[in-house]
């Protein structure tokens, strides 16, 4: 017969080994949780587009989590837009909350900095930053790009507006003088050079100007037909309301290479916007699949139309949540492995993460702002002219990929 | 002279920093940071605390530092002591000259100068991007390494930094307590006089920027390898504005007080940034209180509750005259 003190061992031994599955699962589930840190300007001078980034990736890790029945979640990181603090926090995140997915990065020198960062602690990391060198000379294993380089965004840009006004025969550039502007300028040079365009003159400015009439001026003298604007942010919404309160526009056809969407319409009004053409990244008015389904939540939740700084860090978060997913796992190399070569339904359409520099190959678009009067809400700043994908080889772009 | 001013007393508080952060910090990458600053801000006090100049050029010689590194760590592999001796003689040739040039006019005249340098110096590394990496930076720059080991752990490098740092505090004690510290006060007090008695008062001054231009440079590059990055940002006028706000929040009375500035900065942006993106207003309101009714800043806070305390009877000390 069993007595009271075996009994309750027993008991005890039973209850432990009943229960030691369920624990097990449960520090499994657990450990399945993905953390994903949001690197972007939450404060200083870049903080509005920090904040629609926050938003955007967390609406990705809420649709992750309830798809594959995982636990995602976001760490924001305030950059303050300087790449020291940028590195640093990612180091941070790194160290101490184990975090290896990263997405974010608005500004090009930080992105570059915590690519190399992340790179290094075996994470990955998906960026819009602009500047060529990150799918270019200084790609790496671990970074990603989803925005389209300076090579693209002028070829859907200048390209289709040649086409469209044959009589435009003479272009005038104001350029920021620093390696992203000049990315800029040499591919439009090398469209102007195969359509003939005669390029009547450049401005430089440096990354601190806010006053542009002299550089303005300068364009009028030169009589073109054309004035097309290399700078982008605040500079180019700058340069742009010079411009219309200077009457270029009444004299020339104005160009934005790289405009930052939505933002930067509400920034500048219709009154300004109207009949100038913008180069885009992202437009929420896409006619795509994912972006509809995009809009409309975006709209359910926050009543609002999502941006490029909401879009471009929504798909760069759900792509490597959904890749750490499939890899069973948030670390740098099994993510990268499942994101190379993937082809997917994007926000612009159908994308694809080019394997050799893993610059995603997707849709610029080319904008043209509306009259007030035609808009058919208050968002629908401007109407899509042409779309599509210009990139240059990886080896043109000059990413040798560490092995 | 307050206990709390006296040299060894300043020591101790900054081996007890150096120990202490560790068990309160739990980020390594932040509390590098501090020390780094505590050290590029101690430099500075030298000039403002020490020898009354308002010098906007502090940021010069932290992206000349930070550039030293970045340049032969990635490009050449210099050895690690080597780089950190030539951020500190290239910052202390570049402070020599900005100060030669500087001092030849006081007051508002002078700031504007070591404005207009920095200026100059940021559009300098802005153009010759093909040395610099322009608005990228220099990429992949390397931590050191001992005995083969990279230092990449963030406590690892924590503690090769804070021997530095403590070398460098220590020195800078030294220099404040010698003749010529003392003569960087009397200057200070009344440059005519020091002149009158017979003292070179430029070539004191040049020395003294010297020797803030080596330390500062020599935080840039310890700053770099921190990073791994050697951004444009380290030569811009924010970083001169920057180590002056944190010179006058920490109080320019005391080196010690500089190692408080750095730190209530670092900690108060890394707390409050994701909580409040315009935390900075928050920053310009420490500064008002500062200037209106904390003129010693947190150092004098200190010796305040110190003597408040200990029931002394004297007021506290508020300027480095009395050391």
């Amino acid at each position: 017969m069993i007595d009271r003190r075996r009994f309750l061992t027993t008991s005890a031994l039973a209850a432990t080994a009943l229960a030691v599955p369920g624990l097990l699962t449960r520090a499994h589930a657990a450990g399945e949780a993905l953390k994903i840190g949001i690197p972007v300007p939450i404060s200083g001078a870049f903080a509005a587009n920090g904040k629609f980034a926050t938003m955007g990736a967390l609406m990705a890790a809420e649709e992750v989590a309830a798809a594959h029945g995982v636990q995602a979640s976001t760490l924001d990181l305030d950059t303050e837009g300087k790449p020291a603090t940028a590195v640093r926090k990612v180091q941070d995140a790194m160290a101490q909350d184990g975090v290896k997915l990263f997405a974010g990065g608005i500004l090009s020198s930080e992105s570059l900095a915590m690519g190399k960062e992340i790179e290094r602690g075996g994470g990955a990391f998906m960026t819009t930053a602009g500047a060529d060198e990150i799918t270019g000379v200084d790609c790496n294993k671990a970074t990603f790009r989803w925005s389209v380089p300076t090579y693209g965004a002028i070829n859907e840009t200048v390209r289709p507006i040649i086409d469209a006004l044959p009589d435009a025969k003479k272009w005038y550039t104001i350029t920021p003088q620093y390696v992203f502007g000049d990315g800029l300028l040499n591919a439009a040079k090398d469209v102007f050079a195969e359509k003939g365009i005669e390029h009547v003159g450049n401005s430089y400015h440096s990354l601190t100007d806010k006053e542009f009439s002299g550089y303005l001026t300068n364009a009028i003298a030169a009589q073109p037909d054309v004035l097309l604007l290399l700078n982008f942010g605040a500079q180019s919404s700058d340069t742009l309301r010079q411009a219309v309160s200077f009457g270029l526009k009444q004299r020339m056809t104005i160009v934005v290479a790289w405009a930052s969407g939505l933002e930067q319409f509400e920034a500048l009004g219709p009154d300004i916007c109207e009949g100038v053409y913008f180069g885009a990244q992202y437009w929420h008015g896409a006619d795509t699949a994912l972006n509809r389904e995009l809009v409309a939540k975006v709209q359910e939740k926050h009543g609002s139309n999502p941006n490029y700084s909401f879009a471009g860090s929504y798909i760069c978060a759900k792509l490597l949540l959904e890749a750490a997913v499939k890899a069973g796992s948030p670390e740098g190399a099994g993510v990268a492995a499942a994101l190379r070569g993937l082809k997917y339904e994007g926000l612009t359409g159908a994308e694809e993460i080019r394997a050799a520099d893993h610059q995603v190959i997707k849709d610029y678009y080319l904008l043209k702002g509306k009259a007030k009067a035609d808009m058919a809400n208050k968002d629908d700043y401007a109407e899509i002219i042409s779309s599509g994908k210009s990139f240059l080889s990886p080896e043109d772009a000059g990413c040798a990929m560490p092995a | 002279m307050n206990p709390l001013d006296k040299p060894f007393a300043q020591l101790a508080l900054v081996l007890v920093t150096v120990l202490a952060l560790p068990l309160f910090l739990k980020s390594g990458i932040l509390a590098t940071e501090i020390l780094i600053f505590a050290m590029v801000v101690a430099a500075c006090n030298l000039l403002l605390g020490y020898t009354g100049l308002l010098s906007f050029g502090q940021g010069i010689f932290f992206g000349i530092g930070t550039y030293v590194a970045g340049i032969f760590l990635t490009r050449w592999s210099v050895p690690v002591p080597l780089v950190l001796a030539g951020a500190a003689i290239l910052g202390a040739a570049t402070a020599t000259l900005v100060g030669w040039l500087s001092i030849r006019r006081q007051g508002v005249y002078f700031v504007m100068l070591t404005l207009a340098f920095s200026q100059l110096f940021y559009f300098m590394a802005y153009t010759f991007s093909g040395v610099t990496g322009g608005d990228n930076g220099l990429l992949g720059v390397p931590r050191p390494a001992i005995g083969g080991n990279a230092l990449d752990g963030p406590w690892s490098y924590y503690t090769y930094v804070a021997v530095c740092f403590v070398v460098i505090f220590a020195l800078l004690v030294m220099v404040t307590q010698s003749t010529f510290g003392r003569t960087l006060l009397a200057i200070r007090e009344n440059e005519g006089r020091a002149a009158a008695i017979g003292f070179p008062t430029k070539l004191f001054k040049i020395e003294a920027f010297a020797i803030s231009g080596a330390v500062t440079a020599l935080g840039g590059a310890l700053h770099a390898m921190l990073i791994g990055v050697a951004p444009l940002s380290n030569i811009e006028y924010h970083t001169s504005e920057l180590i002056l706000i944190m010179t006058i929040i920490g109080g320019s009375s005391s080196l010690f007080g500089s190692v408080l500035g750095a730190g209530f900065y670092l900690l108060l942006a890394d707390a409050l940034s994701t909580i409040w993106p315009r935390w900075l207003l928050l920053l310009g309101l420490v500064l008002v209180a500062v200037a209106l009714f904390l003129q010693g800043g947190l150092w004098g806070l200190v010796v305040r509750g110190y003597d408040l305390i200990f029931r002394r009877d004297r007021a506290p000390n508020t300027s480095a005259e009395e050391h």
